[in-house]
C-alpha cells in the first residue's frame, strides 16, 4: 500500500510541472505587463519602473522567469501582486477557502442526495417515483448552473411575496447572495458558523446540481446490473432481509464508481462553483481570478492556477487512493 | 377444381419463398442503426427541437420584429413586460385579429420601477403579417445571404411588440433570443469540429506508434485535465481576444468580432479534445493490431493511408456518439463565458449567455423583471436535446441495447 502511495506521488511530479509550465506559458500571452500601463502615467519615474521590473525578474528572458518563479513556489512563495505589491499567498488565501467552503458542502449534498435517489430508483424501476427522478435528473443535467440558481432566487422572492400576503411572514428562505449577513462581526463564533452555512446551502446545491443528476443515473445502472447478478439470488435464498440485501450487498460494489469519480468531480465542482460564486456575490476564486486579469496582475492569475491545479491533483490523488482502499480487486502493483 | 388449388398453393410457396429472401437480406450497419434509433421517442423528440431550433436561428431576422440592437433613446422601452395581446373586441367581445394597445410609462411611487400602462385612446394596433422595416433590416440565412427588410409580423408605431419583453435599454428580448441562437447554437457546433480534429489526429498518431510519441501526447492531455477547464477558458479566452497578444501580432489579427468569434471556437475546441484523443488512442491501439489494419502495412499503405484510411472509420460510430454528446458541453461553456462577459464581441452579435447577463447586471430587480430570465429557456432546451439525441445514438449503436 505504502510503494503503491509513493509510485503515485511521484507520479504526480511530472504532471505538476507540465500543469504549472503550461500555465506560465499561457501567462506570457499576456499583452506587454502589468508596467506597461504604470508607464503611461506621467508621475511614475521611469527608473522606477526599470527597477520594478527588475525585481520581478520581467527583464529576464521566459525560462529564466519559469525557472526563478518556480523555485520561489518550492519554498511556498507565490510571489507579489503587481497591483496591490502584497504576497499573492495572502491575497488568494481567503477566496480559496470561501471557494473550498462551497465545493465540500456541495459534495456533503451530492451523496446525501444523489446516493438515496439512485437507490430508490434501481429498486423500485419502471414506477412512476422512477420515472420521476430520471426525467428531473435529465433536466438537472441539461440545466446551466448559474441560470438555475437566478431562477431559485426568483422562486424566492415569489414564495416571500406569497406568505407575506397570506401569513404576513416577510422573510426570505433562503438569503440570495453573499456568504454572510450584515452582521457578522458581531455574532459569536457558533452563530458565524451557522450563518455561513445558511447562506451556502443554496449555491452548494446549485453547484451539486448536475452532480447529483449525473450520479443518480450511474448509481441507478449501476444497482440494477448489481441487483440482477447472482450473488444477490444467493443471499437473498439465504433469507436475508430486502434492505440488508440492498445495503450491504448491492449498494458496496455498486458505489465504487462513485468513489472513482470524486477525483474526476472536482474541476468540475471548482469550475462550477466559478459562475454560481459570481452570480451569488460568493468571495471566492473565480470573482479575484476575474478581476486579477483585468488587471494583468499575472502571479495573482498564476497563484489561482497553480493552487487549484494543485488541489486538482491531490483530489484526484485521494480518490485513487480511496478507491485502492473500497475496491479490494484493485492491486497495488 | 384441382387445378385451381394447385395454383393457389404453388403461390403460397413462392410467396413464402419470397418473404424468406426478403428477411434474409442482410440490412447494412446504417439501416440498423437508424430502425434502432427510430424506436427511440425521447431522441427523436430531442432531434426535433433542434431542428427547429436551428432553423428559428437560420430565419432569425426574419422572424423577430426588431432588430437584434434597436432600441429607442427617448421616450425609453427600458424593461418593458411581455406586450399583452388581446384576441377579444373591446366593444363587442368577440373574438377578432389579435391586437395591441400603446402603452404610456410612468414610475411606481413606492418601488420606483418604471410601470407601463396600456392606452387604449391611442385606438388599437392590429399585429401585421408580412411587414417591411427598413430600420431592422437583416441578411437572409445569416452573414451569407443578401438583405431584406422583410419580418413576419411586426406592429405600427407608436405601439411596440416586445413578445418576452425588454432589457434595460429596451431592446427586445424576442428578437435578441433568436438572433442569440445563431451565435449560441452555431459556437458548439463549430468548436466540436476544432475538437474533433485535434482529438482524431492526435489520438490517431499516438496510438498508432506507441512509445514516447504516445507518452509525450498521453502526459500532455494530463497536463490540460490537471488545469481546472473554467479557469482555462477564462485565461484564454481574455487572454487570447486581446489584439496585442503574441499570437495574434503574428498572424497579424486585428481580432475583429468575427476573428473574436473564431478564436473563441478554437479556445472551446482546444479544451475539450483531450477525453476524445484519450479514447480514440486506446481504440486505434487495439485497431492497428487486427488483421485488415496488418495487411494494409503488409501491402506498403503509407502511414498517414492506414491511420486515415483503415483505423480512425473503425472508431466512426464512437466518434458520432461523443461528438453528439460534446455539443452540448460547448453551449454550455460559450454560455457561461458570454455571461461573465468574455465571450464574442457584444457591439455587433448576441449570445444567449449575453442576454442572461442582463438579468444580473447592476440595480436590476429580478423580481420586477422575471422575463429577463427568458433566454435561458433555450439554453436549457438545446442542451437537453441535444443530450437526448446522442443517448439515442449511443443506445442505436450499441448491439447490446438492440429492440
Amino acid at each position: 500500500m505504502f510503494s503503491y502511495i509513493l509510485r503515485r506521488f511521484f507520479h504526480l511530479i511530472p504532471t505538476f510541472i507540465g500543469a504549472t509550465l503550461l500555465a506560465f506559458l499561457i501567462s506570457q500571452l499576456v499583452p506587454g505587463d502589468f508596467f506597461t500601463t504604470m508607464a503611461m502615467n506621467p508621475d511614475v519615474r521611469p527608473e522606477t519602473i526599470e527597477r520594478l521590473r527588475d525585481s520581478f525578474r520581467l527583464n529576464e528572458p521566459v525560462p529564466v522567469q519559469y525557472v526563478f518563479w518556480m523555485g520561489n513556489l518550492l519554498q511556498g512563495d507565490l510571489g507579489l501582486s503587481f497591483d496591490s505589491n502584497q504576497p499573492v499567498v495572502n491575497l488568494i488565501r481567503r477566496p480559496i477557502r470561501n471557494s473550498m467552503i462551497l465545493v465540500v458542502l456541495s459534495i456533503v449534498l451530492l451523496w446525501a442526495i444523489a446516493i438515496p435517489l439512485g437507490v430508490y430508483s434501481a429498486v423500485r424501476q419502471y414506477t412512476l417515483g422512477d420515472q420521476v427522478v430520471s426525467t428531473i435528473s435529465y433536466f438537472g443535467l441539461a440545466i446551466p448552473n448559474f441560470f438555475f440558481l437566478l431562477v431559485l432566487i426568483l422562486m424566492l422572492f415569489y414564495l416571500r411575496s406569497f406568505t407575506s400576503d397570506a401569513f404576513g411572514w416577510n422573510k426570505l428562505l433562503f438569503p440570495v447572495a453573499k456568504m454572510t449577513s450584515t452582521n457578522f462581526e458581531s455574532l459569536n463564533a457558533w452563530r458565524q458558523f451557522w450563518d455561513i452555512a445558511w447562506h451556502a446551502v443554496l449555491p452548494a446545491f446549485v453547484v451539486a446540481t448536475s452532480g447529483i443528476a449525473g450520479f443518480t443515473r450511474i448509481l441507478r445502472g449501476q444497482m440494477l446490473e448489481f441487483l440482477g447478478s447472482d450473488f444477490i439470488r444467493t443471499a437473498r435464498a439465504k433469507g436475508l432481509g430486502q434492505r440488508s440485501v440492498t445495503y450491504k450487498h448491492a449498494l458496496r460494489p455498486a458505489i465504487i464508481p462513485f468513489v472513482a469519480g470524486i477525483g474526476s468531480l472536482l474541476p468540475g465542482l471548482i469550475g462550477g462553483a466559478g459562475l454560481v460564486e459570481i452570480v451569488y456575490a460568493w468571495p471566492g476564486i473565480t470573482p479575484v481570478l476575474l478581476a486579477s486579469i483585468g488587471r494583468q496582475d499575472i502571479y495573482v492569475v498564476l497563484g489561482f492556477l497553480v493552487i487549484s491545479t494543485l488541489l486538482l491533483i491531490v483530489g484526484n490523488l485521494i480518490s485513487d487512493l480511496l478507491l485502492a482502499v473500497v475496491d479490494p480487486r484493485i492491486r497495488y502493483n | 377444381m384441382a387445378d385451381t388449388n394447385q395454383s393457389s398453393s404453388v403461390q403460397t410457396i413462392a410467396r413464402q419463398a419470397r418473404d424468406q429472401s426478403e428477411s434474409r437480406q442482410s440490412k447494412s450497419q446504417s439501416q440498423i442503426v437508424w430502425e434502432q434509433f427510430r424506436k427511440h421517442t425521447a431522441a427523436l423528440i430531442g432531434g426535433g427541437i433542434l431542428i427547429v431550433m436551428y432553423l428559428t436561428a437560420l430565419f432569425g431576422g426574419f422572424l423577430s420584429p426588431y432588430g437584434m440592437n434597436e432600441y429607442q433613446r427617448s421616450p425609453s422601452f427600458g424593461f418593458h413586460p411581455p406586450t399583452q395581446i388581446h384576441w377579444r373586441d373591446p366593444q363587442t367581445g368577440n373574438f377578432t385579429r389579435p391586437f395591441v394597445y400603446a402603452v404610456t410609462s410612468s414610475r411606481d411611487p413606492v418601488t420606483f420601477q418604471k410601470v407601463y400602462t396600456e392606452d387604449p385612446s391611442q385606438g388599437a394596433f392590429a399585429i401585421q403579417f408580412f411587414v417591411r422595416r427598413p430600420e431592422a433590416s437583416y441578411n437572409i440565412l445569416g452573414p451569407f445571404g443578401w438583405p431584406s427588410s422583410l419580418h413576419l409580423f411586426g406592429v405600427e408605431e407608436p405601439a411596440r411588440i416586445f413578445l418576452w419583453g425588454t432589457n434595460n435599454l429596451g431592446k427586445d428580448v424576442f428578437s435578441r433570443v433568436l438572433y442569440g441562437g445563431r451565435v449560441s447554437l452555431m459556437i458548439g457546433v463549430l468548436a466540436v469540429w476544432v475538437a474533433l480534429i485535434l482529438g482524431l489526429a492526435i489520438g490517431g498518431i499516438a496510438g498508432f506508434y506507441g512509445g514516447w510519441v504516445d507518452d509525450f501526447f498521453m502526459r500532455l492531455v494530463e497536463v490540460i485535465d490537471a488545469i481546472p477547464f473554467l479557469f482555462l477558458l477564462i485565461v484564454l479566452a481574455t487572454l487570447l481576444k486581446d489584439p496585442r497578444n503574441p499570437i495574434a501580432q503574428a498572424f497579424g489579427l486585428q481580432m475583429t468580432s468575427a476573428q473574436v468569434f473564431l478564436m473563441i471556437v478554437i479556445v472551446l475546441g482546444f479544451i475539450g479534445w483531450g477525453g476524445l484523443a484519450r479514447t480514440i488512442r486506446s481504440m486505434v491501439l487495439s485497431l492497428r493490431e487486427q488483421e485488415y489494419a496488418q495487411a494494409a502495412k503488409a501491402l506498403g499503405a503509407s502511414v498517414p493511408r492506414v491511420i486515415f484510411r483503415h483505423l480512425l472509420p473503425g472508431t466512426a460510430s464512437f466518434v458520432i456518439v461523443s461528438l453528439t454528446l460534446l455539443i452540448p458541453g460547448f453551449i454550455l461553456l460559450e454560455t457561461a463565458l458570454s455571461f461573465i462577459g468574455l465571450g464574442p464581441s457584444e457591439l455587433d452579435s448576441a449570445s444567449w449567455g449575453m442576454l442572461l447577463r442582463d438579468a444580473t447586471n447592476k440595480g436590476i430587480a429580478l423580481q420586477f423583471s422575471p422575463w429577463l430570465l427568458i433566454p435561458g429557456i433555450p439554453i436549457f432546451a438545446a442542451i437537453l436535446s441535444w443530450n437526448l439525441l446522442g443517448d439515442g445514438l449511443r443506445d442505436a449503436f450499441d448491439p447490446k441495447k438492440r429492440r
